[in-house]
């Protein structure tokens, strides 16, 4: 992945003056003990607030801790919170929760980035415009795309949901938060509106880079729209679709704001996903022991993911 | 090709072409109905009254008594605006300088270990906040910085801070080593060379993390939910507090909400050029 770079016309001045200086004598002094000072605070905050957490929930995940009966830590039960995890409905409900909408969410956001990114691909001056407007929902707070979602899915008042109930009369009425699987689409929808666009960006950008020549050619010789998608376009993007669909399923192993705000987890517990559990068992039943070791597992899975992709971001370099 | 410039195409392919035209622009139509229609519907209701605000009528006469309502009632929003700005201004505040120098180090020195430390800020981007949550919930609890600014600001670091050297490491690995060698040459020292040459240099980096870090802070609900009570709640966790018999006065919480995205989305716009590659940095969180 491209970092940001510094624009052209403010380091190509300097550069010149640069390169004659670097022709007569290049030095420059590395003082060890300025270095230190000046990573040594930032590295005193991350130990501080990331590693020592880390460390910390990691030891308390083999302990028997339940905030009700005792304000402080209680004895080392060895892995029991491991195991208690495996034979707990509720843990293995969310787990399958977790799964199904990382599912959901990745495949839709992914197919409506990539919709969004072939529409606005030509620079007509309508596209550019409308370009713009594609960095607005992922700065928008996740709060806010629940409770907009809601707002508009509602079926009595939902804006969203009249419109659907017009299209398809079978879904007139219909309470989208109110049944197992839609509460779970409703969920995703909101995720693919706050990050469709923003993958639909990162997709131009890509296809920006795809020479204009090759299409032609390939047009020329009689390809198909759908070929040149197939063989050319989908081939050049892929590496792109990759990083994102990591990211994405980062996210979607992270979700919990719009959980909290559109469904609570329900109905039943349908819509707990694996962060909305673990949320429950440390701060609802405060039971810190058991809520560590689940979110141990967490991080077992963030460590995969993190794994493909920093590989893929060092292959880079 | 040049065929086809002397002689006029058929009129069928003149109409293909036609309906191809406007398809592609029902096509772009769509892409902003879909974008925009949410952020607008939310807009408008925050305009609304309540009866206005259960209909799905597009016209309505706007009223602007959601704005007075919220903050005229000292349970919703009033005070929480300016904690909300309080604890992202601080965490901001603390971030920057902090990671500007860092990030410096780590681009510009070179030192045995530097790439793991380097890896090691990377991944830090990976751990759950769930798993920070736990851990800091007992040992604020101690402290008694439960349900303060202070709580909030010190774990937002958490995470502003090795996403801003990780960007602010990009800002100053694009920059050419030359022109801060030309500067020792004139004589300047490292510190002196920093001040002067490199962080003016890298100036649109840190104002870009700077925004980064403020929208993360400003829009952040998790760790808000759980280490605040009553007094220093912030706006994205005040918002739930914004309900009636029936759920949520959607008048009120779209007045609300806009005053969480409208600051927001300025800044947005402001950085739209680093946007996307900000966001590869930093969407792990």
């Amino acid at each position: 992945m491209e970092l940001p770079r510094t624009t052209p016309e403010l380091v190509a001045e300097p550069v010149a003056r640069a390169a004659q200086a670097a022709a007569t004598r290049p030095w420059r002094p590395q003082s060890s003990g300025l270095r230190w000072l000046m990573l040594g605070p930032a590295m005193l905050v991350i130990l501080a607030t990331v590693i020592y957490p880390l460390v910390s929930s990691f030891i308390t995940s083999f302990r028997d801790w339940r905030l009700i009966n005792s304000p402080t830590p209680g004895p080392f039960v060895g892995v029991s919170n491991y195991t208690r995890a495996f034979t707990d409905a509720g843990f293995l409900n969310s787990l399958g929760v977790s799964a199904l909408y990382t599912l959901i969410s990745v495949t839709l956001t992914l197919l409506t980035g990539l919709a969004i990114a072939l529409i606005l691909a030509k620079p007509t001056r309508l596209n550019v415009f409308a370009r713009t407007l594609l960095i607005f929902p992922f700065a928008v707070a996740p709060i806010l795309k629940g409770y907009s979602w809601r707002f508009m899915l509602n079926p009595e008042y939902g804006v969203y949901a009249k419109m659907l109930g017009e299209v398809f009369p079978p879904l007139k009425g219909y309470v989208w938060l109110g049944h197992e699987f839609s509460a779970l689409v409703s969920i995703a929808m909101s995720e693919i509106w706050g990050w469709a666009p923003l993958f639909a960006l990162m997709f131009i950008g890509a296809l920006g880079s795809i020479p204009t020549e090759t299409t032609e050619a390939a047009k020329m010789d009689g390809a198909t729209s759908f070929q040149i998608f197939r063989r050319i376009t989908l081939p050049l993007l892929a590496p792109v679709i990759y990083i994102v669909a990591l990211l994405k399923i980062i996210s979607a192993f992270k979700m919990f704001d719009q959980v909290a705000i559109m469904t609570g987890g329900g109905p039943g517990d349908s819509t707990q996903t694996l962060y909305y559990f673990v949320y429950q068992v440390a701060f609802r039943n405060l039971d810190l022991g058991y809520a560590s070791a689940v979110s141990y597992l967490l991080v077992a899975i963030m460590a995969v993911i993190a794994t493909f992709y920093v590989r893929t971001l060092m292959k880079g370099d | 090709m040049q065929g086809s410039m002397r002689r006029p195409p058929e009129p069928g392919v003149i109409l293909r072409r036609r309906l191809a035209q406007t398809g592609e622009v029902i096509a772009t139509l769509a892409v902003i109905f879909f974008v925009a229609f949410p952020l607008v519907w939310m807009i408008l209701a925050a305009f609304k009254n309540q009866i206005d605000v259960y209909s799905t009528r597009l016209f309505f006469t706007p009223i602007f008594t959601n704005f007075r309502a919220i903050f005229a009632d000292p349970i919703l929003l009033g005070s929480h605006v300016w904690v909300s700005a309080l604890v992202s201004f601080l965490t901001v505040a603390i971030t920057i300088p902090l990671a500007a120098a860092a990030s410096y180090v780590l681009s510009r020195h070179r030192f045995r270990g530097r790439d793991t430390l380097f890896l090691l800020i990377l991944i830090t981007q990976f751990v759950p906040a769930v798993v920070v949550a736990i851990p800091f919930f007992t040992l604020f609890r101690t402290l008694n910085l439960i349900d303060t600014p202070w709580a909030l600001i010190i774990v937002y670091l958490s995470f502003t801070l090795p996403y801003a050297i990780w960007m602010l490491r990009g800002f100053f690995d694009a920059l050419p080593v030359e022109i801060e060698e030309a500067s020792f040459i004139d004589g300047c020292n490292e510190l002196q060379t920093l001040r002067h040459v490199t962080l003016p240099l890298v100036m649109p980096g840190l104002l870009v993390a700077a925004v980064f870090a403020f929208i993360s802070a400003w829009n952040e609900f998790f760790f808000a939910l759980i280490l605040t009570r009553s007094n220093s709640l912030t706006l994205p966790v005040a918002i739930q507090t914004i309900s009636g018999p029936r759920g949520p006065m959607w008048e009120q919480v779209a007045a609300a909400g806009m005053l969480v995205m409208v600051p927001i989305l300025i800044m947005s716009l402001f950085i739209r050029k680093y946007f996307v590659e900000g966001i590869t940095v930093g969407a792990v969180k």
